[in-house]
């Protein structure tokens, strides 16, 4: 699999030009002043950040600290209740009203659609389990976006080589191990060509000696230029191959640091007390 | 030989009374289903005032006896002016009082798949038509295909209670015939094999359709 990952051709539709002239990185994310409650709890309490074209933010925190909610409410699979969210400048569930200034909600149709320009892969990898490896991949390419089924099967099957699986295409998902179906996860969200990836802890529920696998995919997009939001709670991958590290408690952004000054001298104290009992666990 | 000489000499009228059990069974579980799945997804996407409705009339259609509603149909619609002819009026009052229970056979497969389906496809850009199309039905159905099956073999069992309200089936056949012969015994083991075999052939296609269902799962 490894091989396959090294030579691979782009994943990325639309990768950064290398040695173009330097402007200021077009935000592909923006949060502002992002509140989401369930009943009286408030899981996320006015968060705002913004992430770069290409920039692979990985945000950490301990449980409960709204990580997964935050990248639910990016693609709406969670509504929130003030604030907004844009993706590649584009309002993703609501408009602000230039008359009023009030928020609007956009028809489901329009969230729908733009649904369709974000990626998730999810910690339980929630492949259709109806469906062949393939038909998983091409479902939403050609019943969402119209793409001519044969050229929707065509990249499948170089999604499916890129992620190391060429010989799986026709395996229903149950008789694949976890990082099989994770990496078909992976390949199903880039079949709609996304501009932004998300990824839940998406090697959580995998056995240890399958992370490994999982990970190799993920770092392969983030060389290639995807812009990417990653929750995760492997550390080594998060230094290695995040370019900013979002530290997040109860419902807030604490720290937004690159990962080498995260992990070397965090501010916040309740990063340094995470990080300090993070270092006690594996240590 | 002597003895099963009744059942002999008028199997061919309880065959065509069979004939009519499954013609009214077919002619009522294709509405019911129908209606089922509507109320089904009111059940699971309708409004607050539409599932109160719903509600109140799965209450009803569960808390009255099938007989009953059959008397009231034959008896006393008529009354009221709407005068169906009898067959329709039983497919009608089947139709209804089986949709009542299809629909929670429906719901219950909605319901049963996991929220990260739903997550799933909307994460795709699916809309709900769409979603529900090619991501929920397929598996709700096939989950709900075994119990809906259940339900089909309770509905053509059911059927022998409209000889009652006087229309003619397999069980008012095999009175007609016992009334002649004198032979009950023989004539309701026949009508009884009968509706055995019915029922035996659909609980086996529900077997199929459980193993089906396993795919992929």
């Amino acid at each position: 699999m490894d091989d396959t990952l090294s030579d691979a051709p782009s994943l990325v539709t639309d990768p950064p030009v290398i040695g173009a002239p330097q402007a200021a990185p077009r935000p592909m994310l923006t949060m502002t002043g992002v509140v989401k409650s369930f009943g009286a709890n408030q899981v996320l309490r006015g968060v705002s950040l913004s992430v770069a074209a290409g920039e692979v933010v990985v945000v950490i925190g301990p449980s409960g600290s709204g990580k997964t909610t935050l990248l639910r409410c990016v693609n709406l699979l969670e509504d929130y209740q003030q604030g907004t969210v844009t993706v590649d400048g584009a309002p993703i569930g609501y408009r602000i009203d230039p008359r009023s200034g009030q928020r609007q909600r956009m028809s489901e149709r329009d969230i729908a659609a733009s649904r369709e320009t974000i990626g998730i892969v999810f910690q339980s990898y929630n492949l259709f389990p109806h469906m062949t490896v393939l038909q998983n991949i091409v479902a939403a390419p050609v019943r969402v976006k119209g793409v001519p089924r044969a050229k929707a099967e065509a990249r499948a099957r170089e999604l499916l080589a890129l992620v190391g699986l060429s010989d799986k295409a026709g395996e229903y998902p149950v008789r694949l191990s976890g990082g099989q179906q994770q990496r078909v996860a992976i390949a199903r969200a880039l079949a709609m060509d996304p501009k932004l990836m998300m990824f839940d802890e998406v090697t959580s529920a995998l056995d240890p000696e399958l992370v490994g696998e999982v990970l190799e995919v993920i770092r392969a997009l983030a060389e290639d230029g995807m812009t990417m939001l990653v929750v995760t709670h492997e550390m080594q991958f998060a230094r290695e191959v995040g370019t900013r590290v979002l530290f997040m408690d109860e419902g807030r952004v604490l720290e937004d640091a690159s990962p080498k000054e995260f992990f070397h001298a965090p501010q916040h104290t309740r990063a340094k007390e995470f990080l300090r009992r993070l270092h006690a666990v594996t240590e | 030989m002597k003895m099963l000489a009744p059942l002999l000499h008028s199997y061919w009228y309880l065959f065509r009374g069979a004939g009519m059990t499954l013609l009214m069974a077919g002619a009522a579980v294709l509405p019911a289903t129908a209606l089922g799945v509507v109320l089904a997804l009111v059940h699971v996407f309708g409004r607050p005032m539409a599932r109160a409705v719903l509600q109140v009339y799965l209450f009803v259609v569960r808390g009255i006896p099938l007989l009953v509603l059959l008397t009231f149909v034959y008896y006393l619609l008529p009354l009221t002016g709407i005068d169906l002819p009898p067959f329709w009026g039983v497919v009608l009052v089947m139709s209804l009082y089986y949709a009542a229970f299809m629909s929670e056979v429906f719901r219950a497969g909605i319901e049963s798949l996991p929220q990260a389906q739903w997550d799933a496809a909307r994460s795709l850009g699916m809309t709900r038509h769409l979603m529900l199309r090619i991501v929920i039905f397929p598996q709700a159905l096939r989950l709900a295909a075994p119990p809906f099956v259940s339900q089909c073999v309770s509905l053509v069992k059911a059927t022998s209670l409209v000889s009652i309200v006087g229309l003619w089936e397999l069980t008012m056949a095999s009175r007609e015939v016992v009334e002649r012969t004198l032979a009950p015994f023989q004539i309701f083991i026949g009508a009884a094999l009968i509706y055995f075999c019915i029922c035996y052939t659909l609980a086996l296609y529900g077997r199929y359709l459980e193993r089906r269902s396993l795919v992929g799962h």
